[in-house]
């Protein structure tokens, strides 16, 4: 949460942002009926893959993409949010005090994939054991909303009594927060905030979540095989409180990592729809086959303003030499001729998608902070006044580390951005691309001039991007 | 033969522990760390250091990771959270095994068949024919193969499944494309063998003994030209049975291949551990088997005489 205060102060220059194609199923191909066509007979399935295995299912371990997706499906936390709005979940009514500090949820019947009831105890429990120091969390910090909940995970307190959430009855949970948090209410249909029984848990030990048989489920699906790197199966579980409004009886999900395997299965009809690999976009959009939609992925410049060295430091510390940078970026061309997979060029920080207080953060507030396309002239006004400020011309302008992932996209990536600073700034940029975890590392190390970043959005609110 | 197999034993052991503990040093000298991720705290890493006794001096790592292993404990995964690295190659290898295997009959006995018909007929037209397979075989890389006939029989003719491990009609591609350079390496390997050898003096003195050329052929002949193949099947079983990368992740197999790679890219310390382990016992022990099958195959090195 505080990490933006660290020693480097971190000047965003939103890149782009990803759209994630997707195939749906080629109705027109004639004798490829797979079942799962909207019949009123046989059971509705719904099958395709994911990049991965999840690392973890526990609910209070788990932090990737996958595992967040699977756990809206089995699993559920006091609300849900749909389209922006939240609705009930497993908490039937709240009621938030004057204050904005203390949330009263009333859970509604629900039960266990063991037909035991949900009860406000399992919350309780499951937020004090994200929080515990022993349990090893990662995304302890989502229980830090929580009063005493970031001094316990820091081990300031060790009383977990002391955390301000605590069940009243079985039905009642009493939550106080540290500070308001008008986003509260909806981040606690985040996975690290979802219940887990203290029975069950414990039984199972170190092996909670390992396997499919050693996971309870309270969503409206259960996963009924888990084959580990190669398939999860789902099926609706028969003790959800809503399976009315639930139309599929099962999901069938193929874990394959290869893009083009999964584009070939697809197409063999082994799959009902999938994400396109870059390649492949303008084919399925030109035949409109094509279905776009936003993953909330977005990619950016993060500056180290004090630099790898003070030399550097000097000129990416200056604001208008950074400014110089951003126009001199051509979103819209790199979206069109680097990424080609549809994705939207990025004006802003924090995308326009998200929700704000009231109404769309967009419109909340409308700002196109950087121009779709370069503006060279711009880019040169911005530089000759930083250069002026620094008092220093052109040709002393040290070369400038460009700090990448070690993926063949990430080269063709830096070259085109490098390219861009070269013409339309006349400053050199040297790539240097290192593995995921050593460009992590070296992000937080400060060792680095310019890096190339990356975020996906855990919940709804500005701050997921913000708290970077 | 008892005082020769108690040796390799220990030398076998000595060397997975010297394997064990370079590998131990090494992964720990790349940059990073386990739990590196955007939004980690120092306190909440350090829970997690403390959690998987990170945070311990080195030395002290080193004997518990040691103490444990001898007890067969490999511990938990850095990445997996939740399963230990013994459940996890026990529920990857089966599959990579499996095609291994599947790979290795296919490989050597077409490749042998292959090597034998070149010999016999040797700058006739079965030779150029085999050894043009073979060429092919060695130079093109399985995953132009792989995804060659992957789209071929799977996409374009729909004649077999695309990918994923469930039924014999799934395992017949991942078996071809990753045995195709096997099957190449050993064919010219034993055509060349099967060539050296007919020009030696007991061929000769077969022949002049009145074998029938079948007799010469397949006792004197190919059971000495055999012993090259022999050397080299020791490591391709390991690497085989162990798992591929490329053919598994064309394939979407749930095999051991994928571990090797994404355990170091995440710094997964036990992972590393526990696969290099596996795999380095796994070869040690191929290699015993291949020094014990020269002795079944030619009494000139039979070992303890």
């Amino acid at each position: 949460m505080k990490r933006s205060l660290t020693l480097v102060l971190v000047m965003l220059l939103a890149l782009s942002l990803v759209l994630t194609a997707c195939g749906p199923k080629a109705s027109q191909e004639p004798g490829t009926s797979t079942g799962d066509e909207t019949t009123s007979q046989g059971p509705k399935v719904l099958r395709f893959a994911i990049g991965s295995e999840p690392p973890a299912l526990d609910q209070q371990i788990a932090t990737d993409t996958y595992a967040i997706m699977l756990g809206n499906h089995l699993y559920e936390g006091l609300v849900r949010v749909q389209d922006g709005k939240v609705v009930p979940g497993m908490a039937e009514s709240w009621e938030i005090s004057e204050d904005g500090l203390t949330y009263t949820f009333h859970l509604r019947d629900a039960k266990w994939s063991d037909g035991q009831p949900v009860k406000a105890q399992d919350f309780e429990y499951a937020i004090k054991r994200l929080l515990n120091p022993a349990t090893a969390s990662e995304y302890a910090f989502q229980g830090y909303y929580i009063e005493n909940g970031e001094a316990y995970n820091k081990n300031k307190i060790t009383d977990p009594d002391q955390v301000g959430i605590k069940a009243l009855d079985d039905k009642t949970l009493e939550i106080k927060l540290a500070v308001p948090t008008k986003y509260f209410l909806a981040l606690t249909n985040f996975i690290s905030l979802f219940p887990v029984r203290q029975d069950f848990v414990e039984a199972q030990g170190t092996a909670y979540a390992a396997e499919a048989d050693k996971i309870l489920y309270n969503g409206p699906f259960i996963m009924t095989e888990w084959k580990h790197e190669e398939s999860l199966t789902l099926e609706k579980n028969p003790n959800y409180w809503n399976k009315d409004a639930i139309k599929i009886d099962r999901v069938e999900i193929a874990i394959v990592t290869d893009s083009n395997t999964a584009m070939g299965m697809y197409e063999a009809g082994d799959l009902d729809f999938v994400g396109l690999p870059a390649a492949r976009v303008q084919e399925f959009v030109d035949n409109g086959q094509a279905k776009f939609y936003y993953d909330g992925s977005e990619f950016y410049f993060q500056f180290n303003v004090k630099g790898r060295n003070p030399e550097v430091g000097k000129f990416i510390g200056n604001a208008n030499f950074r400014k110089a940078f951003a126009y001199a970026i051509d979103r819209q061309n790199y979206v069109d001729a680097v990424l080609k997979n549809g994705s939207d060029p990025a004006t802003r920080y924090v995308l326009p998608l998200l929700s704000g207080v009231n109404d769309l953060f967009a419109n909340e507030y409308p700002l196109e902070f950087y121009p779709k396309n370069a503006d060279p002239a711009k880019a040169k006004e911005y530089l000759d006044k930083a250069l002026a400020e620094i008092g220093t011309t052109i040709d002393k302008v040290p070369a400038i580390e460009y700090l990448t992932d070690d993926s063949d996209s990430a080269r063709i990536s830096a070259e085109a951005i490098q390219d861009m600073i070269a013409k339309n700034l006349g400053i050199k940029l040297e790539v240097k691309q290192v593995p995921f975890k050593q460009r992590l590392e070296l992000m937080n190390k400060g060792e680095y001039d310019l890096v190339f970043a990356g975020w996906g959005p855990d919940y709804d609110d500005p701050m997921t991007y913000l708290d970077l | 033969m008892v005082r020769y197999i108690g040796k390799r034993f220990v030398i076998s052991l000595i060397t997975i522990w010297i394997l064990a503990t370079l590998t131990f040093f090494l992964i720990r000298l790349l940059p990073g760390d386990p739990f590196t991720s955007e939004k980690i705290t120092p306190e909440i890493k350090a829970n997690m250091m403390k959690y998987y006794g990170l945070d311990k001096p080195l030395p002290v790592q080193y004997a518990t990771y040691m103490g444990n292993l001898l007890k067969g404990d490999m511990g938990y995964s850095l990445r997996y959270k939740n399963r230990e690295v013994n459940n996890i190659i026990a529920d990857a290898f089966p599959a990579s095994a499996d095609l291994g295997l599947r790979s290795l009959v296919f490989s050597v006995i077409l490749g042998l068949i292959l090597g034998i018909v070149a010999a016999l007929n040797h700058n006739k037209f079965w030779d150029y024919a085999c050894m043009v397979i073979a060429v092919i075989g060695v130079s093109v890389p399985s995953f132009v193969v792989g995804s060659l006939i992957q789209y071929l029989f799977g996409i374009k003719w729909k004649l077999l499944p695309v990918a994923q491990w469930k039924s014999f009609a799934h395992t017949i591609m991942p078996t071809f494309a990753l045995g195709l350079g096997t099957l190449a390496l050993i064919a010219r390997l034993m055509r060349t063998s099967m060539l050296e050898v007919v020009g030696q003096d007991y061929i000769k003195t077969a022949k002049a003994k009145g074998l029938s050329p079948a007799q010469v052929t397949i006792k004197h002949q190919i059971r000495n030209a055999i012993l090259p193949v022999v050397t080299v099947l020791g490591p391709l079983v390991a690497s085989l049975l162990t798992g591929t990368f490329v053919i598994e992740q064309i394939f979407a197999i749930p095999g051991l291949g994928r571990h090797y790679v994404v355990s170091i890219q995440n710094l997964d310390y036990t992972m590393v551990m526990g696969l290099t382990i596996f795999f380095g016992a796994f070869l040690v022990l191929m290699n015993f088997l291949v020094d014990i099958a020269y002795g079944l195959v030619d009494p000139r090195i039979r070992v303890g005489k």
